[in-house]
């Protein structure tokens, strides 16, 4: 194993000081003096419905008022993956709270009691809120225009239905596989909606200038997906790229929730109306569960086969999504759980349909684990139980079918190194499977329960990433990345790669947060793609930092590149033990010769990585022939939960988790994933979910009635794994594991339910209400 | 979030003041106190009024008392001014018990008792505590002074007997004469701060008289006589608990909400009885546990 | 528009106000305090907490124009020349993610550690439970609380 310096070592992180002290910028901070106007929106109050008139003329008389904008100021799309939505909404809304019009003030007070007097005439058309109404027969259509969107060429819309993306994939026999099997299950699974609940709510700054130049601040994972974005929209105005600058201060959190262009596109473009004002724009908390991304609710239609032994023959899983009212960035969600719908398994004969459907509810959009919590709350209930209903053990039956390096995924290509099986192996250990938990509480019974889980970055396969990296006199670094520290610790681990090739201490490498203009592009902070994607990247750069070092010393001192390495801020050489050059005696300044001239210069690193094996061009029937995701990562869960049989609380008692890192860069920092993807996985199933009225009016917008968890509602241990089977072209070996912590959540607790109770739920969320009203039924019976 | 509405402020340093600035602003006026409700009524449009009088800075509101025999609280009293007073906790545990189970410390160190009870939400955690202590609230208006039982006073939802013109005082209560012990149960959706789904005060004494109030399973907390009368003078047996619980159904009648549905309301208040009675039961014969933890945490 | 004259973090301050401002707002905006953050402006979350007199609070739930004399510390405040024990301890233990939820917390265990020097688990998970955080599952921030009262000599 090589001995590493800087990789693999709980480093603290380089943020720390900052965020402690207060000192800590975040988007809201920022003060932008007497010229900053404040835009507050008008809402729709109605879930679909046609505008007829929309009457600003009390707000405009409204002293301070600046400026009223409807739809008719900006009749342009936006999208990330499919343009199916406007800034304002034209002619039609089709959720309930979506942006109809703004007013601009001098003041928040004044601009909301501007938008109190806007008067919007709407006439109603039928709402279709769940998407299995959505693809009925003769239902309302919500997007009749669908043919004409521009979209990215791996989609395949229906037009002239609901179905926006219908993602098919198909491998082996399925009649065959189903013909083999001695056993076959089918059931229905179903997930409702989840909201993010970063606890900075979104936030953004347009400032146009005389010159016509566009800065927006935002509170952002995606600093250059949105400058594209923008430019993509506005470019009716004649605004390009170089034109639109992005600038992101620390963000409060994101889980999704903050990529790609939800409200920010707001304050850019009022921003563009408003010469030489800044226009900022922050969404109230309700605001924030009303109109952003939101997790999608699924139905899925789960139907498997196996064999006596426990060998999977045959999958057909049917998901159906509830993707809301634009899918622009919700549709992508669809197609990369309907490319991984088989789980973390071996599965010959496989059918897999995951099919995008808009309904009158807000957009869907990447929240922390892209779809695949909620397609593996079903398959990994199902396995459970097929398991147990063919008397085999469940830990057995994972074993036994666990797909393994060089098996085939869903659409055909070789599944990469990874460490299925240990994960299983150490779960189980750690969790002491074997043991007999017994409450001793007569109210109290206690369950078991287990889940695995995959998962894979869903991206274009020409996403991608690069750095730029320059040496100070000192030797100190400033590492110039566009990835956003939205909490992992992305700029610490970044440090520590840079710090590793060029043997400088991370402590002296300074990673700020991103600026369009200055730093270099990042497609976004999403799919745990950064530590893999942007790793390689800022490796590159160190790397070409170290060659022009390395170079440079050959240059001046005639001593062969092979012989000489980096090491504590000093070029050293193997054969000359006595060599010692500081970095910092010429990393800027150059080395002087004896003629009193100087070699060398400023050290500069550039790196850039892009996949160039990926491809989304499979069939569109079958999925089969391209190279869609780069890798996935896989991991194991398992808990110990304590139920009171006649209330229906729940407590995990003890829960471990072990995660194939490839390499742990960090290991704590991937700990600290653990810990909190777990608590905000038991929060999706134990209490949180979003609840709509018959008119698609969220009853729950804020923290009292959308319950997170809490400093009470923490589990009583959590155990961290770490597998490290390496990602062979990840840096060091690493790949992602942001999002996955959180997936094994929901199965294991219905899992741990049915194990306690023997009652099988197959409803998100699994609250003690619906615990204990299933119990009190299954024993009246 | 910026607030569409304003309004005048007033901030009196007695009670005479307060109470003239309310006879002079009518019903235009509202009381603000810990303003952890008012703050959020006035920025969600759901309060608009044109005057605000702070009666924090009020120095001359009686003093609290308290003592195992009778309590006192005035109406500067805060959650947490309850919930740090050792000698409250030891003589009266369901209110203390009550008072802890209201959201979290920096609400607790501002909200107030007399607040709380003035908001008469149908949740209001100290309620059953106040009905099973048969309590007193003491209000005055500037024609004098008056007292109101607890029974007296909540009318519907929001809806208290104290009148427009009148400010609370302070509560008392005058514990029950022979040994007695008491015990809050609150059921929340999870451990963490949360709006009751149900609340049970249970108050016993050595004598084998029971007390038991509900809150958050009706449009007002409410005293369960009817099966406080099945209980009264017996010792508590498995059957006497199953009677009383039998006779849940016809008592509660709680609603389906965001909170909760109906049937689990109904549920857990058979859950709570039971448990309740049988944990003031022990707590009566000096057993101490954390009652946080007899629903399953 | 009103005068109010208060403390903030030791320095005597006066400024004007309209009454319905909140001590959040005005502290943010007028008072260049920016720690104390938004994050549900209901009392909810818990990340505008500042100490009052010693106390915690939910700034998004106060008038500022309430706060005539009052004492007002922010994590500016704490932080100073030198940071706390406490908060070298939440560095040591990663006790943070995105961060946002960080000045809420640490005014919140700083008025619990100062009321009782060695709490025991329950007891910071009672102290904390109103200040939300998303990212770090809390554990992270138990044990640095443990960790600085440890330090604290007994």
């Amino acid at each position: 194993m090589t001995d590493y310096r800087y990789i693999g070592k709980s480093i603290t992180r380089i943020d720390g000081r900052e965020k402690i002290s207060g000192a800590a910028v975040y988007t809201d901070d920022i003060d932008f003096g007497a010229n900053l106007l404040y835009a507050e929106i008008v809402s729709s109050t109605v879930a679909h419905a046609l505008i007829l008139n929309i009457d600003t003329s009390e707000a405009e008389k409204l002293e301070g008022v600046v400026k009223v904008f409807t739809g008719k100021d900006f009749p342009y799309k936006f999208g990330l993956y499919m343009k199916d939505r406007y800034i304002f909404a034209q002619d039609k809304v089709r959720f309930y709270g979506e942006q109809v019009a703004a007013v601009v003030a001098r003041t928040p007070q004044i601009a909301k009691m501007g938008a109190e007097l806007v008067k919007v005439e709407y006439q109603e058309l039928p709402a279709v809120l769940d998407q299995m109404e959505a693809l009925a027969e003769g239902a309302t259509i919500l997007h009749p225009d669908l043919g004409d969107y521009p979209h990215v060429p791996w989609f395949f819309p229906k037009p002239g239905t609901n179905v926006a993306h219908w993602r098919k994939t198909r491998r082996g026999d399925l009649e065959n596989g189903f013909a083999e099997a001695d056993h076959i299950y089918e059931e229905t699974y179903e997930v409702p909606r989840y909201a993010h609940c970063a606890i900075e709510t979104h936030v953004a700054i347009g400032k146009f200038d005389y010159s016509g130049r566009l800065t927006v601040w935002s509170s952002s994972q995606s600093p250059h997906t949105q400058r594209n974005l923008f430019a993509e929209a506005l470019a009716p105005m004649g605004l390009s790229q170089k034109d639109i600058r992005v600038i992101t201060p620390h963000v409060g959190g994101g889980f999704g929730g903050k990529a790609g262009v939800t409200m920010e596109i707001l304050p850019a473009a009022l921003a563009t109306k408003l010469r030489g004002y800044a226009v900022k724009l922050r969404w109230t908390r309700e605001q924030e569960f009303i109109n952003t991304y939101q997790r999608l609710g699924v139905v899925a239609k789960l139907k498997l086969g196996v064999k006596k032994d426990g060998t999977i023959t045959a999958l057909d899983h049917k998901i159906y999504w509830d993707a809301g009212a634009y899918v622009e960035y919700g549709a992508n969600v669809v197609n990369a759980v309907g490319l991984s719908a088989i789980g973390p398994y071996r599965i010959p004969n496989v059918s897999i349909d995951s099919v995008c459907i808009y309904t009158n509810l807000p957009p869907g959009g990447a929240y922390r684990g892209f779809g695949y919590s909620e397609m593996l709350f079903g398959l990994e209930s199902h396995i459970t139980t097929i398991a147990r209903q063919i008397g085999m053990d469940e830990i057995e039956f994972r074993r036994k079918n666990a797909i393994l390096e060089g098996d085939k995924t869903a659409y055909g290509a070789a599944m990469n190194p990874n460490g299925l099986l240990e994960a299983i192996d150490k779960v189980t250990k750690a969790i002491e499977w074997d043991k007999e938990y017994k409450s001793t509480d007569p109210n109290k019974v206690i369950g078991k329960g287990f889940s695995l889980f995959w998962k894979a970055p869903a991206m274009p396969p020409n996403a991608s990433s690069s750095a730029f990296l320059k040496f100070n006199e000192d030797a100190s670094i400033n590492l110039i990345i566009s990835g956003m520290d939205i909490g992992q610790g992305y700029q610490t681990v970044m440090a520590q790669i840079a710090a590793e090739v060029l043997g400088v201490d991370p402590s002296k490498i300074r990673v700020e947060t991103p600026d369009t203009d200055r730093n270099p592009y990042e497609w976004q902070t999403v799919a745990s793609h950064i530590t893999w994607s942007s790793g390689n990247a800022v490796k590159k750069a160190a790397i070409d930092a170290r060659d022009q070092i390395l170079a440079l010393v050959e240059r001046v001192y005639h001593m062969s590149q092979d012989s000489l390495y980096l090491e504590d801020e000093a070029v050293k050489c193997h054969n000359q033990a006595s060599f010692n050059l500081p970095l910092r005696s010429f990393v800027v300044e150059g080395i002087a010769t004896k003629d009193g001239s100087y070699r060398g210069g400023p050290i500069n690193g550039r790196g850039m990585f892009m996949p160039e094996f990926s491809s989304a061009s499979g069939d569109p029937d079958t999925s089969q022939g391209g190279h869609p995701n780069v890798h996935y990562t896989v991991g194991a869960g398992a808990l110990i939960l304590e139920i009171d049989k006649d209330t229906g609380k729940m407590k995990v008692l003890k829960a471990a988790e072990a995660i194939d890192a490839g390499k742990a860069l960090n290991p704590d920092l991937i700990k600290g994933q653990i810990t909190g993807g777990l608590l905000q996985g038991l929060a999706t199933v134990l209490y949180e979910d979003m609840r709509y009225d018959d008119k698609g009016r969220l009853l729950n917008p804020n923290f009292t009635d959308y319950k997170i968890p809490t400093a009470m509602d923490v589990p009583d241990e959590i155990i961290p794994i770490i597998i490290e089977v390496p990602q062979p072209d990840g840096p060091y070996g690493a790949r992602g594991v942001g999002e996955h912590t959180m997936l094994p959540a929901a199965p294991m607790i219905a899992n741990a339910v049915e194990n306690a109770l023997g009652i099988r739920i197959r409803s998100m969320p699994i609250t003690a209400e619906k615990v204990a009203m299933a119990y009190k039924k299954h024993r009246e019976q | 979030m910026a607030f569409s509405h304003s309004f005048e402020y007033f901030r009196p340093g007695t009670l005479a003041e307060a109470l003239s600035l309310l006879d002079q602003y009518k019903g235009d006026a509202r009381l603000l106190a810990g303003g952890t409700d008012l703050a959020v009524h006035i920025k969600e449009n759901m309060a608009t009024p044109p005057v605000v009088i702070d009666v924090k800075r009020v120095t001359d509101f009686p003093g609290s008392r308290v003592s195992p025999k009778a309590l006192y609280l005035n109406a500067s009293t805060t959650f947490s001014d309850i919930v740090n007073h050792a000698d409250l906790r030891k003589a009266y545990p369901m209110l203390w018990e009550a008072a802890r189970s209201v959201a979290s410390v920096g609400i607790r160190n501002r909200a107030t008792l007399a607040g709380n009870i003035c908001s008469a939400v149908p949740s209001l955690d100290v309620a059953p505590a106040l009905l099973c202590y048969d309590a007193i609230v003491h209000v005055a208006s500037s024609s004098g002074t008056r007292e109101i039982s607890i029974h007296d006073w909540f009318i519907s939802p929001r809806k208290t007997a104290c009148l427009g013109t009148e400010i609370m005082l302070g509560i008392s209560i005058t514990a029950p004469a022979v040994k007695h012990s008491g015990i809050y149960l609150k059921q929340g959706r999870y451990r963490g701060e949360d709006l009751a789904q149900a609340g049970l005060g249970v108050l016993i004494t050595s004598d084998l008289q029971y007390r038991l109030a509900y809150c958050a399973v009706g449009p007002i907390p409410f005293r369960a006589r009817a099966i406080e009368a099945v209980l009264n003078g017996k010792v508590l047996t498995a059957e006497l608990i199953s009677s009383a619980k039998a006779m849940v159904q016809d008592t509660v009648h709680p609603i389906t909400d965001i909170r909760s549905s109906k049937e689990y309301r109904l549920h857990i208040c058979e859950v709570m009885l039971e448990r309740g009675l049988k944990a003031v039961e022990q707590r009566l014969n000096g057993a101490e546990f954390d009652s946080a933890e007899i629903l399953g945490g | 528009m009103a005068k109010v004259k208060l403390t903030l973090n030791n320095e005597t301050r006066t400024i004007d106000v309209e009454p319905c401002e909140t001590l959040l707002d005005v502290l943010r905006d007028k008072l260049g305090m920016k720690s104390p953050k938004c994050g549900c402006d209901r009392g909810d979350c818990g990340a505008c907490a500042v100490l009052i007199d010693g106390k915690s609070v939910r700034s998004c739930l106060i008038f500022a124009i309430e706060c005539e004399g009052q004492h007002i510390t922010t994590l500016e405040g704490i932080s100073g020349d030198q940071l706390s024990i406490l908060q070298e301890a939440f560095i040591e233990f990663n006790s943070f993610q995105c961060g946002y939820c960080a000045p809420g917390v640490i005014i919140s265990a700083t008025e619990l550690l100062k009321s009782n020097p060695h709490p025991n688990l329950e007891e910071i998970k009672e102290a904390l439970s109103g200040n939300l955080c998303r990212c770090t599952g809390y554990q992270p921030i138990f044990d640095a609380i443990l960790k600085a009262s440890k330090e604290t000599k007994k």
